[in-house]
């Protein structure tokens, strides 16, 4: 993503350099994404199951594969202090996991390389009911012990979900990275 | 001069490498943070408020404008239904109305009696100060935690602590605010307790949610006393945030065990919601006891002496 023929900063007026800067946009595309899911990870039904699939947590795993480079953990976790902050939840718990699994999402491709999507489906199947208990264990650690029984509906949901997750954040890629990748 | 490039391959190499441990140091970093910012809530549960509330504030707008179509679709349908259901509904609320008009005469000498009362024993009972009526905009439909968001924060007078009570029963109490929205702890959280009686047996217990449909009726007083399916619950006052007698839920199934409690009330359609004022809020200044043991002089020189215990102001 880096552009090695950019003129120097230095050498640009005022115009030029804020061209230059907001020319780099779509950086923010996978970020904003998140963010969208997140918040419609808020929408006002009011079940009494946590039900609603993880769609903040599949956008993290799914952008991590597609654009490694604008998903690292340090991303991955302020989006997760603010899911914390939305759902009121002990600030950290869903940066540590969203974190977690931008970071095993890296090693794992460095390790094992790319993979077809039934594969990647599975991956994040597992790795749906990974964070989801450790999460109920991460919310005991803030003093908020949580029922784990009930998450079962909601890993199940998340499954059901990825490929449609799947499908938005690759129409979202095309849009903004064109099909080749990031230029 | 012919001399040959230096090998950038290996420079490269390198260069990946150091790129690649810095990113391993930075993630490692970055979880290390996470955990550590969890201990701090473990210590600090209230740490981050005002973020709290900036997230709120940013959020409940938008589902508050997003929604209104599917409000208006919503209502459409109930007029349909209202208007084909009119005459079933008007005879059962006739025969329900001539019900509750015996019930009101019986129930009008007992609350004269219940005022005599009183009077003799001068019982001072606080009343409840509804703050506003607000609608439910959001929900952390997607979270182990079981919350909903109301379009009404502190600038409407909204505090954290307070009752949020629907038409039919206890919703929850509000946990965070923000300057124009507020968060509702609902029944169903784990995190929640709410003190009930059993209006049959009038036994004490907490109510305590469990991320389920149902609630759970613990530490009650005199577990051995079997209850029934139907037994009505309602708040106790006891804490003093929710106010006494308003519906919790009913008993699902009596016999051994926790009893499981129907929620009398679920959020989910519940609408407009009415925020009160904590019923017996607590004091601004905790109670200081004049002792009668003597206090050395460098004591009393370094603080001022501790105020006895003020009379309870008299409430409306």
């Amino acid at each position: 993503m880096i552009d090695r023929g950019a003129p120097p900063l230095r050498l640009m007026n005022t115009r030029e350099r804020r061209r230059y800067m907001f020319g780099y946009w779509r950086v923010a595309v996978p970020a904003l994404s998140v963010l969208a899911l997140l918040w419609v990870m808020t929408a006002p039904l009011l079940l009494p199951v946590p039900v609603f699939p993880q769609l903040g947590l599949l956008a993290i795993f799914i952008w991590a594969t597609f654009q490694p480079g604008l998903m690292p953990p340090w991303l991955a976790f302020l989006l997760g202090i603010v899911a914390d902050l939305l759902f009121a939840q002990p600030i950290g718990v869903n940066a540590t996991l969203f974190a977690g699994t931008a970071a095993f999402v890296r090693v794992f491709e460095a390790r094992y390389g790319h993979h077809a999507h039934g594969f990647d489906w599975g991956i994040a199947s597992v790795v749906v009911m990974v964070t989801s208990i450790a999460g109920a264990q991460l919310m005991a650690l803030a003093a908020r012990p949580v029922p784990i029984s009930p998450l079962f509906w909601q890993v199940l949901t998340s499954i059901i979900a990825y490929p449609m997750v799947v499908w938005l954040c690759a129409a979202i890629q095309r849009r903004a990275f064109g099909p080749g990748g990031p230029r | 001069m012919d001399w040959t490039p230096a090998p950038r391959r290996s420079s490269a190499m390198r260069r990946e490498q150091n790129l690649a441990l810095v990113g391993a140091v930075v993630s490692g970093a970055v979880i290390a943070t996470g955990l550590l910012l969890l201990l701090v809530a473990r210590v600090n549960p209230d740490a981050g408020a005002r973020m709290r509330g900036a997230a709120l504030d940013i959020v409940t707008p938008v589902w508050n404008v997003v929604r209104l179509p599917f409000d208006g679709a919503g209502r459409a349908l109930g007029l349909a239904g209202d208007y084909l259901g009119a005459v079933n509904r008007n005879r059962q609320l006739t025969a329900d109305l001539a019900k509750a008009n015996a019930n009101l005469q019986k129930a009008a000498a007992d609350q004269l009696a219940l005022k005599q009362l009183q009077a003799l024993m001068k019982v001072r009972v606080p009343g409840r100060t509804p703050v506003l009526t607000t609608r439910i905009v959001a929900a952390t439909s997607g979270s182990v935690v079981r919350t909903a968001m109301l379009a009404a924060g502190t600038r409407d007078g909204v505090g954290v602590g307070m009752p949020v009570i629907a038409a039919n029963g206890l919703i929850g109490r509000t946990i965070e605010t923000g300057s124009h929205a507020s968060r509702v702890l609902l029944l169903t959280d784990p995190a929640s307790r709410v003190p009930v009686l059993v209006q049959r047996t009038g036994q004490a217990g907490l109510v305590v949610g469990s991320n389920r449909p149902a609630l759970e009726l613990q530490d009650r007083v005199g577990p051995e006393v079997p209850l029934l399916a139907g037994d009505q619950l309602v708040t106790s006052g006891d804490g003093g945030v929710f106010p006494p007698g308003v519906p919790v839920g009913s008993i699902i199934t009596g016999g051994n065990g926790t009893p499981q409690v129907r929620p009398a009330t679920t959020p989910f359609g519940a609408g407009f919601v009415t925020i009160e004022a904590a019923w017996v809020p607590l004091p601004a200044e905790p109670a200081v006891v004049a002792s009668e043991t003597p206090v050395p002089v460098e004591a009393q020189r370094a603080k001022p002496a501790p105020k006895p215990v003020a009379a309870p102001r008299p409430l409306p």
